[in-house]
């Protein structure tokens, strides 16, 4: 129950990082080899193995490693990053957490986490929002007594994407 | 003139003298940036009657392969039949109107109708009709019920266009002179392009034309949109470096493309930074000498099809920490939804013979930069969303927009490629060219 409570700590805290918007804290959480993924989702038929397909491989929305998630960083830092400059109003609501059995690994003990995501955002003086929903799948690694993000797939649920850009972080 | 009178109110009869009295002064009224009214007339009078991109073939390499793709509103299956021949089918049953397709790509020898079981084989003939004796008689000609293929389907270098008009020009005609630009990526191996993937799909609350007008003419705004990359040292230090090139046009046409070189003493690989040997390969595949020499000069290369297809094929790395630079070119489509609001069709592509470090970091570079994620990108749909309700809104629809940037330019003598090319990007001349073929279009 206790590693139980410390990963959704980890996603709670996450979460609320996420929609302060302290990405420099938030790098902090990620592993150095994270890989951060959100696949392109299509409309295809049911396939043969079932359950609910068009996950692309190959094509992302997102394909990110920490270097890159870096640069994003710093770009919003620049004052000149207009897509999120006034930053959007984010809410990231974390539910349905599925925490799986950890294994050792060189690297240090990992735990796959299954989250539902919905993020809700608003922006400028505006009523209208976009929300957009989504699994994520994570690997969470066991570091010097504190977890820390190793590997996340994002789910989406919309093919085509309801938002006008995808400035922000699943 | 007959139909203008017969089909366009009063009021989009006066708007559209407005636009066409200030276009050669330079003056665009915001209007049409998001006018219900002038989009039906876009509809009818452009959409209906252009050569749309659909598809790229490396999408469906295959019999049987698929994907879905629209003309407006319309739905077509763009399928490669058994017989290896590409066709565009409505996806809308022949009986009751349903959706015959129902994935957005796949491989399927057959499409069954799930209303009444209608089926039609993936060339669109119907081959299957439930109770077919009992439910129609004995003379049903199965032949007069097929799939309705778009009324012209042709394609150019892998890139497949329809369109709804069937006394439409050919698309070679329809391209004309831009087809030497095009060529400058279709060309650029002679086993041509695939793509990395499916399209990234998205919706933006903006007019079709402001997104095409920064791909077809706007090196000016990369300045300030796009200013947080020069801080990151990923854009190149000199804030206007887009304006070095070409801008060309094709007279009457409508399409437009801009060719950027380096900055004055600014240290940037030949060739956009593509690898030594595609280099090598392009110098005997490039149609002319003219165009490998200009491909060799180039760092940005723009090209925009009236009217809504764009690539942009710019030099770029995966990174801001990456050594060297990688290249990446993507196709967009600007499918206009409704007034103000259109859905992005956006993919990566890369030439097939490139080698496989090269087709893993150009995927890279795009999805980083471009796309719906683009750290460049995300600032230009901010901008465009908002300069879109300006558009509409009671006040500032009535505003005149500036489009007199490089009017006294003279045209460059020296450029070796065809239409009309001036040696300073920072122009509208591209898009004052646009706009007179739009209007020739919604007045014809």
């Amino acid at each position: 129950m206790e590693r139980t409570q410390a990963l959704l700590n980890c996603l709670y805290q996450e979460a609320e990082l996420l929609d302060e918007g302290r990405y420099r804290e938030w790098l902090g959480l990620l592993a150095e080899d994270v890989r951060y993924q959100v696949p392109v989702r299509v409309t295809k038929e049911r396939g043969p193995e079932g359950g609910v397909s068009g996950v692309m491989e190959g094509m992302c929305h997102l394909d990110e490693d920490y270097t890159s998630l870096e640069m994003r960083v710093a770009r919003l830092e620049t004052g000149f990053a207009w897509a999120e400059d006034p930053p959007s109003r984010l809410r990231h609501f974390v539910t349905n957490v599925r925490i799986g059995e950890p294994k050792p690994t060189p690297l240090g003990e990992e735990a796959e986490v299954r989250s539902n995501l919905l993020i809700f955002r608003s922006r400028w003086d505006r009523p209208d929002y976009t929300l957009l929903a989504a699994e994520r799948r994570d690997v969470w690694r066991q570091v010097d007594g504190g977890w820390r993000l190793a590997r996340r797939t994002v789910i989406l649920d919309s093919a085509t994407l309801p938002t006008h850009n995808l400035s922000f972080f699943f | 003139m007959a139909r203008v009178k017969g089909g366009v109110s009063s009021r989009l009869s006066r708007m559209l003298e407005e636009l066409q009295a200030g276009l050669e002064d330079g003056l665009v009224p915001a209007w049409i940036f998001n006018d219900p009214e002038l989009f039906e007339l876009e509809k009818e009078k452009i959409f209906s009657r252009s050569w749309v991109y659909l598809a790229h073939e490396s999408e469906i390499p295959n019999p049987g392969d698929y994907v879905l793709r629209y003309v407006l509103d319309n739905p077509y299956i763009l399928v490669r039949g058994e017989d290896g021949v590409v066709r565009a089918l409505l996806d809308m049953c022949r009986h009751r109107g349903m959706r015959v397709c129902r994935a957005e790509l796949g491989n399927a020898s057959h499409f069954r109708c799930p209303f009444h079981g209608w089926t039609y084989r993936n060339d669109g003939r119907l081959i299957g009709v439930p109770a077919e004796r009992e439910a129609f008689g004995p003379d049903f000609d199965k032949g007069q019920w097929g799939l309705v293929p778009i009324p012209r389907l042709e394609s150019f270098d892998g890139m497949i266009f329809g369109n709804l008009d069937p006394e439409a020009p050919s698309l070679e005609e329809w391209l004309g002179d831009i087809r030497w630009y095009l060529e400058l990526v279709t060309k650029r191996s002679p086993m041509g392009l695939e793509v990395l993937g499916p399209p990234q799909r998205w919706v933006v609350n903006t007019d079709w034309k402001l997104a095409l007008e920064t791909f077809l003419s706007d090196s000016y705004h990369t300045l300030m949109t796009h200013r947080s990359l020069i801080e990151l040292g990923i854009a190149p230090k000199d804030a206007k470096y887009a304006m070095y090139g070409e801008q060309v046009h094709i007279p009457g046409k409508g399409h437009g493309s801009m060719v950027v070189g380096a900055p004055p003493g600014a240290k940037l690989p030949p060739f956009w930074g593509y690898p030594e040997e595609m280099l090598e390969r392009a110098r005997t595949s490039y149609p002319t000498r003219e165009q490998f020499e200009t491909a060799r000069e180039t760092r940005i290369l723009l090209v925009t099809l009236f009217p809504n297809f764009s690539f942009h094929n710019p030099i770029r790395k995966p990174d801001h920490k990456y050594q060297g630079t990688v290249p990446m070119l993507t196709f967009r489509v600007w499918h206009p939804l409704g007034p103000g609001r259109i859905e992005i069709f956006s993919w990566a592509l890369v030439e097939k013979d490139a080698p496989a470090w090269f087709k893993e970091k150009t995927r890279l570079s795009y999805l980083r930069f471009f796309g719906s994620s683009g750290t460049f990108e995300q600032d230009d749909t901010e901008i465009w969303s908002h300069v879109a309700h300006n558009a509409a809104s009671t006040q500032g629809r009535h505003l005149r927009f500036n489009y007199r940037m490089g009017l006294n330019l003279a045209p460059d003598p020296n450029w070796p490629g065809p239409g009309v090319a001036y040696g300073l990007n920072f122009t509208d001349a591209n898009m004052r060219n646009f706009h007179r073929r739009y209007l020739e279009m919604l007045l014809a």
